[in-house]
């Protein structure tokens, strides 16, 4: 099948963006399969779409990027590894009071590992090329995070506001993982669940969490280095796993979740 | 049959999320899981929220004195998917319930409950 437009573009060699016209001219076949393609382009869009492909930079985001995306919830490890607690860091965990100071009284969240490990929650994912955003139902926690280069300096960090204990955070991504880097933390706790109840958090704590996904298994790795209370970093390591279930509001108040008597 | 059927319909898929409730709001932390105790009274406020819910009872000891009991459940995001029927609990209903007692005096966090119906749940 030839292209019927042939006769008119030879006639009219100027003619910009015409497609029978541009690969018609290459074509040393008398039939071109891409001759069948017959628009026409008015000239000052023509120009657009060539400088649309010349500057145009490819979407390195998602391509090239482990793909975290889609609602997940808590199920699966969680492992605390050892801890070596400084002396002010013992005094610390001996001092925690679950009937007073666990935060979530006041619907604040404990720490990254705290937020992650609450369990029967919901977490979303959403990714674009240039930021990462966890949704997450605990606490109604939105996390919206720039992406930046490894070692950048001075990257752009983001805060949740009203969440003091969760700092401010940067994130990029290495290899398989994505990597995100909290400081600026206010006082609180890696955890008040379970026998980890209690080990506190300082405000020279720095969490790096390494999110990993093999599967419809998320695995979440936070390394907690805090000189103030640990002689060597924490690490805690925990699973979501890929789920049908929708993100629900939490909606929590502190003045019933402060509710743990009777009257 | 039917009726046990329709339990089962109940209990299972909350019982598929137990050991989440089991974990939820630092439960090793605040409710002794060595031992139960069981309260039978009177429902006087329903409270479905995150990141628990609760139940206040009125209970009547053998003296006669009428106090309050507070009964912890788990997230009602968490009931809400597990499909824990709690629509069933109605402010007045008189309910057995037991669980593991709370370090708090009259607290308690709910393993299991009676319905004015004779129907067993357990969240």
């Amino acid at each position: 099948m030839r292209c019927s437009r042939l006769r008119t573009c030879a006639r009219n060699p100027k003619s910009v963006a015409t497609a029978c016209c541009l690969v018609s001219r290459r074509s040393t076949l008398g039939w071109n399969p891409w001759a069948t393609v017959v628009f026409r382009v008015p000239r000052p869009l023509a120009w657009l779409f060539v400088a649309a492909a010349v500057f145009a930079t490819p979407d390195e985001g998602l391509a090239q990027k482990p793909d975290l995306s889609g609602n997940w919830i808590r199920g699966g490890r969680l492992e605390f590894g050892e801890w070596s607690l400084t002396d002010e860091g013992r005094r610390g965990l001996e001092a925690y009071d679950f009937k007073t100071d666990d935060p979530a009284y006041r619907c604040l969240a404990a720490s990254w590992a705290r937020a992650w490990m609450n369990p029967n929650v919901v977490v979303r994912i959403t990714q674009s090329a240039k930021e990462v955003r966890f949704q997450h139902e605990f606490m109604d926690i939105d996390r919206r995070l720039p992406i930046v280069e490894a070692a950048q300096a001075n990257p752009p960090r983001v805060s949740i506001q009203g969440q003091p204990a969760l700092g401010s955070s940067t994130a990029w991504y290495d290899e398989d993982s994505l990597v995100i880097e909290t400081t600026d933390v206010g006082p609180g706790y890696v955890s008040t669940m379970q026998e980890w109840a209690g080990l506190p958090q300082s405000r020279r704590m720095r969490t790096v969490e390494r999110l990993r996904r093999s599967g419809d298994l998320l695995t979440i790795e936070l390394t907690h280095d805090d000189p103030a209370y640990y002689r060597k970093p924490l690490v805690v390591t925990l699973e979501y796993k890929k789920t049908d279930f929708e993100l629900m509001k939490y909606d929590c108040s502190p003045e019933e979740a402060s509710i743990v008597a009777p009257r | 049959m039917r009726m046990k059927v329709v339990l089962l319909a109940l209990v299972l898929p909350v019982l598929a999320m137990a050991d989440g409730l089991r974990a939820h709001h630092s439960t090793v932390v605040n409710f002794d899981s060595s031992r139960e105790v069981t309260i039978t009274g009177v429902l006087t406020e329903v409270t479905w929220r995150n990141p628990h819910s609760r139940f206040r009872m009125n209970v009547t000891g053998e003296g006669g004195a009428t106090v309050e009991w507070l009964v912890e459940l788990g997230a009602s995001n968490t009931l809400t998917r597990a499909g824990f029927p709690m629509e069933t609990f109605v402010v007045g209903d008189r309910l057995t319930v037991t669980g593991w007692p709370g370090y708090r005096d009259r607290s308690m966090l709910l393993r299991e409950t009676v319905l004015q119906d004779g129907r067993r749940l357990k969240p």
